[in-house]
């Protein structure tokens, strides 16, 4: 489904940050990216929807190899849906209209229909009563609970999840993570870059290491986590677990 | 006293009633808040453009052409003083042009447009990169995000410095008599040489410049804290 080849990023010519990533996600896996920060975990996660224009390598989604200067990104970005660490809820919305603002102007439903959906989903997430808020009324949980159905409003067929626990008060971290065992449950296909090692126990189908802007280990949450090969994330373990 | 106060009111007859002189005033006053308004409205137009412009990046994060040009615009502008705009504009670029307070709007509004952009760059600036990424995340275009997303919240942030440029443009506008337009301190002025007397006409004029920014700022005021509330709510 996401097909990545030599993918390398650097900023400012001189901070390499991914140095050859190559990777292919399957349509249906929950892929969790760990690694220490400034591993590039975060960059390669942006590389994927073109957050980060890559310096050199190629994605594939879907087929298409969206690396090409000539694809019509935003076309692309509606198919894949991303949930950031700081929530990044329009300020200048309520709730339905953070839901429904990109469905609407983006004419993939009318106004009525994106309402309905919205509603559906915020029942799902358990904020049926925030409809009318702003995001200034809500808490973090409740922010990140909404950023992941706004995103879900445009049925996308990947979720790019960008630590999304990590702005959280602890007390919070378990109702988003809930949200996304839910999602995950469901058959969604999924790419988590975070730091809550349990989620990526048992939710993840594979577990990436990501070190020094490559991906050094990966394999089964179980293999990983009981049996890593590589010193770099016996070491990182022996740090986290 | 008495004395005093015959004189003082003497001078007041003779500055603003005798030969209805208000009414040059109030006609200056008139042709300062058309010149002012419509500068205004051109300068807020030129200005979102310019800025927009100055903002925009190639995909490698390079300057765009627009970009360069924009940044040309402001430079000259705010290189030069407004007086010697109006009258290269007045007597070079618009020498055919008998209608001085086009002349006057133009050259007015081409000056605020380059100050309001860079208010209106900062405003945008100051909204969190985190409102374009989840927008553009979402599949909106860049435009759509500048639309719906940025720019409702940078105008909260711009309203002030918007406000005082405003202010300062209304004032700025005192030098059209250069391009003999009667504007309110011309009025002023040809009173004074026509009664020779100064006190009157300059303190009226000033009086009536300081009453129309007063009654400005609190417009502004109410606006800003009605855009203000939504944040709180």
């Amino acid at each position: 489904m996401i097909i990545v080849k030599d993918l390398h990023k650097k900023f400012e010519d001189d901070n390499h940050v991914l140095r050859g990533v190559n990777y292919h996600v399957h349509q249906g896996e929950k892929i969790v990216v760990i690694g220490p920060s400034g591993s590039g975990k975060s960059t390669f996660l942006r590389c994927l929807n073109l957050l980060e224009v890559p310096t050199s390598g190629e994605i594939w989604f879907d087929g298409e190899r969206i690396t090409d200067p000539k694809i019509n990104i935003d076309r692309i970005r509606q198919h894949m849906g991303m949930v950031f660490q700081n929530f990044n809820l329009f300020n200048n919305h309520t709730v339905m209209e953070n839901i429904t603002l990109a469905p609407v102007k983006l004419k993939l439903m009318s106004r009525d229909e994106a309402g309905e959906n919205a509603l559906k989903l915020l029942e799902r997430v358990g904020l049926l009563e925030k409809a009318d808020s702003y995001p200034s009324q809500l808490s973090g949980g409740q922010k990140q609970r909404i950023a992941i159905v706004r995103s879900l409003a445009m049925n996308p067929r990947v979720m790019l999840f960008d630590e999304p626990t990590s702005a959280l008060d602890p007390e919070m971290v378990g109702e988003v993570l809930e949200v996304m065992k839910e999602l995950a449950e469901s058959g969604m296909t999924m790419v988590v870059v975070t730091h809550e090692m349990g989620f990526a126990r048992e939710v993840g189908t594979k577990v990436l290491f990501m070190d020094g802007g490559v991906i050094v280990e990966e394999n089964t949450p179980r293999e990983f986590f009981t049996s890593p090969k590589s010193s770099r994330l016996q070491d990182f373990l022996s740090k986290v677990l | 006293m008495q004395e005093w106060f015959e004189t003082v009111s003497g001078k007041f007859v003779m500055a603003f009633v005798e030969g209805d002189r208000w009414k040059l005033y109030l006609k200056g006053l008139g042709v300062t808040i058309e010149i002012a308004f419509f500068a205004a409205v051109l300068g807020l137009l030129i200005g979102t453009l310019v800025a927009l412009m100055r903002l925009s990046v190639k995909r490698n994060g390079k300057k765009t052409l627009w970009s360069r040009l924009a940044g040309a615009y402001i430079d000259v502008i705010r290189g030069t003083p407004s007086v010697l705009q109006l009258l290269i504009m007045w007597f070079i670029v618009m020498k055919s042009c008998k209608n001085g307070t086009l002349v006057a709007v133009l050259s007015f509004g081409i000056n605020s447009g380059a100050y309001v952009a860079e208010i209106v760059r900062a405003g945008i600036l100051a909204v969190d990169k985190g409102q374009t990424e989840a927008g553009r995340s979402l599949g909106l275009t860049k435009a759509q995000t500048m639309i719906y997303i940025v720019i409702p919240q940078a105008i909260k942030n711009v309203l002030p410095p918007i406000g005082n440029e405003f202010i300062v443009l209304l004032k700025e506008t005192a030098i059209v008599g250069y391009v003999s337009l009667t504007d309110l301190t011309r009025a002023a002025n040809q009173i004074t040489s026509r009664t020779l007397e100064a006190f009157m006409p300059l303190i009226g004029a000033a009086v009536i410049y300081f009453v129309i920014i007063k009654i400005l700022t609190i417009l502004l005021d109410i606006l800003e804290r009605r855009l203000r509330k939504s944040d709180n709510r």
